[in-house]
């Protein structure tokens, strides 16, 4: 029997990891650093969640672990985007490369294992029977927009991402703000990670998500609650194929073509919306004090 | 202008023997300026000549390698855009440092927000800004995206900001350039209410009219050093103009009498829709062989459409676009070139120059097609080097060599360049657009008479500029665009700033 309440229930939790990448996505934008790392800031995070929670038989330290993760790596993002002019597609790059190989390199030292790691038992609590951490994005993108509105952190960091030199002639430090943005688009990638699969690592078990992630910010437009509202719309499509055979007008789709559903609906999504959508003026150019 | 009354008090400004280096130029050498409380102390020199540098030194933004600020007496150390604002000074650039994106209230705040435990306090912000529009009679819509505004209300919020952190002291870098006369009598209005109050305003410009309409007192900048200043009162166009290039400038160019011709490029009803909303709407207009016409408008009503569908980078949506007697709509713009158009592109940076290719190369492109530069696709050259050489005698370009890649060159030469590239290939039909922005009066002057030579030549000549003297002195007939429309068309005797300044701003006939 198709049950709607677990449906919706199970849809919270798959766009979890998607939501909050998307959010990670949305303070590093908007402070003007593309950020494709959040893949790779993801990975590392899941990793890091599944040692901090075994060594320390805590979720808490695994949660803070997954954020201390992928804020590590967000910081060397920030490094080479921010203080070295790397191009900011480049840095996040290596930045996913180095995340697989940092990965199952630690694995192998840690767990003596390197494509996965022993099953984790100290894992968030459950609240009807998913992730506490799946009923928080849409309260945290509530204030995020709240954030960027009414604080002055908010427009700063807006300003950072539409008019860097703008802001810098009025004394705003850009490069401090910008850092924030990454780090804190790191913090978010931790709580993705944290939201995944916390009872065991797989190497490479993000899949794409990170990506998707980025799908979603767009497609929301770089606002933080669209960007979750399009994660989500993502999450339930997925969702989908693990209820197909449930659903009578899905029994006889070919699993295959449900499965790729959520993905081909991001192209399609993007394809259709990305020349509409208005990313901050500045996004990805790189900043340097006292040009013109 | 009554001049200002000599008092005690020290002066607001005082910079004393700033000198700036940057590899290769010395952009400020040994600079002495002063302003006083309630004056507007007018800085006039070419391109390059120093002025921006000076004021970015004195608003923190440079750092000069010699020399002395002092504020009201004091002498203080300008380490960055923020101490600026502390000690009074204030700037507006050139360019707009607005944030796209936020409101007009977000953009004034920005760096100096009210705020509590980090919460913006909007409702006080919007109090004091009220306050201070009031008082200089300058409403601006708080609430809207800054980006949405005119020109010439974005320069009206750069001077809130200053107002709204207390500055005591006002930059204004070239505020005139992207006006039209009715908001530069606004911008007037407001820079003598402000000196009324005892701000003191730096006025940098090189429109002569206004620096004298305005001012208090003039300094000559040339080549980083001060060449003099002057009270407004013995101060003359000639004299200053003078003093700006070193040697004599002739002011008036004689323009050449010739008869019109046949129509060269003739435009008739042309649509261009992009996203929904029209760029141009129904344009007609003819340019005849002998004439120069000339296209006013304040910048974003169609100009760049109006551009690209005559070059052929845009379709026309419907209309018809003609060279001669041959409809065009569907060539390309290499296509168009063989039929005969020459194109000085609006950015000469991105359209006009491979920037960091030699200028040999730059010499011949958009001909690189022609028998001496290509033959099978093997270039040649030897010949492109022989043009390159004939541009740059010809056309006065300042250059080491024609080896040098073309960013080697100021701004007035690069413009030079395109320009005797053009001409050299002599078309039938040339696109001027914005032929001298950016350019100093020297090279000004010289492009002048290039266009006018084409004129007399019997060529047609489409001139799209944003500078109001430019298309008055060489423009046969104007044609104001506004909203994508030719709203008003005039002949050369009848026309006037005023006329064309009603009708780009939206104004209608009784």
């Amino acid at each position: 029997m198709f049950n709607i309440w677990y449906f919706l229930l199970r849809g919270l939790q798959t766009s979890a990891p998607v939501a909050y990448g998307a959010l990670a996505g949305v303070y590093s934008e908007t402070g003007g650093i593309v950020n494709i790392a959040i893949e790779g800031m993801m990975l590392t995070g899941t990793f890091f969640f599944v040692w901090g929670a075994i060594a320390f038989k805590s979720w808490i330290m695994g949660v803070l672990f997954a954020i201390l993760g992928a804020v590590l790596l967000s910081i060397l993002h920030g490094i080479a985007t921010i203080t070295f002019k790397v191009n900011h597609v480049v840095s996040g790059t290596a930045i996913n490369l180095l995340a697989m190989g940092l990965t199952r390199f630690m694995s192998m030292q840690i767990f003596g294992m390197e494509t996965q790691t022993p099953v984790n038992s100290y894992i968030p609590p459950r609240l009807f029977g998913i992730n506490i951490l799946a009923y928080f994005y849409i309260a945290l993108a509530l204030l995020t927009i709240w954030i960027f509105r009414r604080t002055r952190f908010g427009l700063r960091l807006r300003s950072c991402g539409e008019n860097p030199w703008g802001a810098d002639s009025l004394g705003v430090n850009v490069y401090a703000y910008k850092y924030a943005g990454v780090i804190l688009s790191g913090v978010l990638a931790g709580l993705a990670a944290s939201s995944l699969y916390p009872n065991q690592w797989i190497a490479e078990m993000t899949a794409g998500r990170g990506y998707l992630s980025l799908a979603a910010m767009i497609f929301g437009n770089y606002n933080p609650l669209n960007a979750v509202l399009a994660a989500m719309l993502f999450g339930y499509a997925e969702t989908l194929r693990y209820f197909s055979a449930q659903i009578p007008f899905l029994v006889n789709v070919p699993s295959t073509l449900i499965q790729s559903f959520p993905y081909v609906l991001a192209l399609v999504v993007l394809a259709g919306f990305l020349g509409k959508t208005r990313p901050p003026k500045a996004d990805g150019v790189i900043f340097e004090k006292g040009e013109d | 202008m009554c001049p200002v009354a000599e008092t005690k008090e020290a002066p607001l400004i005082e910079l004393r023997g700033i000198t700036k280096v940057f590899p290769g130029v010395v952009a400020n050498d040994d600079i002495s300026i002063t302003l006083r409380k309630g004056e507007i102390h007018a800085l006039v020199g070419e391109n390059g000549a120093g002025k921006t540098t000076l004021m970015k030194i004195l608003y923190g933004e440079y750092k000069p390698d010699k020399g002395e600020i002092r504020v009201k007496g004091q002498p203080v150390r300008i380490t960055g855009p923020s101490v600026a604002i502390s000690h009074g000074i204030g700037m507006v650039h050139q360019h707009f440092m607005l944030v796209p994106g936020l409101t007009v209230l977000e953009n004034i705040i920005l760096g100096s927000e009210p705020a509590k435990g980090g919460v913006l306090d909007t409702a006080e912000a919007r109090k004091k800004i009220e306050a201070i529009m009031a008082a200089n009679a300058m409403p601006v819509d708080l609430d809207v995206d800054v980006e949405k505004l005119p020109v010439g209300l974005q320069q009206r919020v750069e001077i809130l900001k200053l107002l709204y952190r207390g500055a005591e002291t006002l930059i204004l870098d070239e505020p005139t350039a992207v006006l039209t006369p009715q908001e530069t009598n606004e911008l007037f209005k407001t820079l003598r209410a402000l000196k009324e109050q005892g701000k003191g305003i730096i006025f940098i410009s090189h429109k002569l009219d206004e620096v004298i309409e305005i001012a208090d007192r003039i300094t000559v900048v040339r080549r980083g050093r001060i060449v003099g200043e002057l009270p407004v009162q013995e101060a003359t166009k000639a004299k200053i103009a003078e003093m700006m290039v070193g040697k004599p400038v002739l002011m008036e160019i004689p323009v050449p009498e010739v008869n019109v011709g046949d129509e060269v490029l003739t435009l008739e009803d042309v649509t261009f829709v992009e996203d929904g909303v029209k760029k141009l709407d129904g344009i007609t207009l003819t340019v005849r062989s002998g004439e120069i016409y000339g296209v006013a408008g304040v910048e974003g009503n169609g100009q760049e459409e109006l551009l690209k569908v005559v070059s052929g980078e845009y379709r026309p949506t419907s209309g018809k676009v003609m060279f001669g007697k041959q409809a065009v709509n569907s060539l390309d713009p290499l296509r168009r070139r063989r039929l005969g158009l020459g194109h000085i592109p609006a950015d000469r940076q991105k359209q006009g120059l491979f920037i960091n290719m030699p200028l040999y190369i730059n010499a011949v492109v958009g001909w690189q097609w022609q028998d001496r530069f290509s033959r099978r696709g093997i270039l040649n050259y030897k010949n492109m080097r022989t043009t390159a050489k004939e541009v740059v005698e010809k056309y006065d370009v300042r250059t080491p060599s024609v080896e040098v890649p073309a960013n080697a060159l100021s701004g007035g030469n690069q413009q030079k360049f395109i320009v005797g590239r053009e001409i050299s290939f002599d078309p039938t039909l040339l696109v001027a657009a914005y032929p001298t922005r950016g350019v100093d009066i020297g090279a000004t002057e010289f492009i002048y008479r290039q266009l006018l030579e084409e004129k007399s030549r019997g060529k047609a000549v489409l001139l799209v500029s944003a500078d109001l003297d430019e298309l008055l002195t060489l423009s046969d007939r104007i044609g104001v665009l506004y909203r994508g429309r030719i709203v008003k068309e005039f002949s050369r005797e009848e026309v006037t700033p005023e006329k064309i300044g009603f009708y780009m701003l939206g104004g209608r006939e009784e």
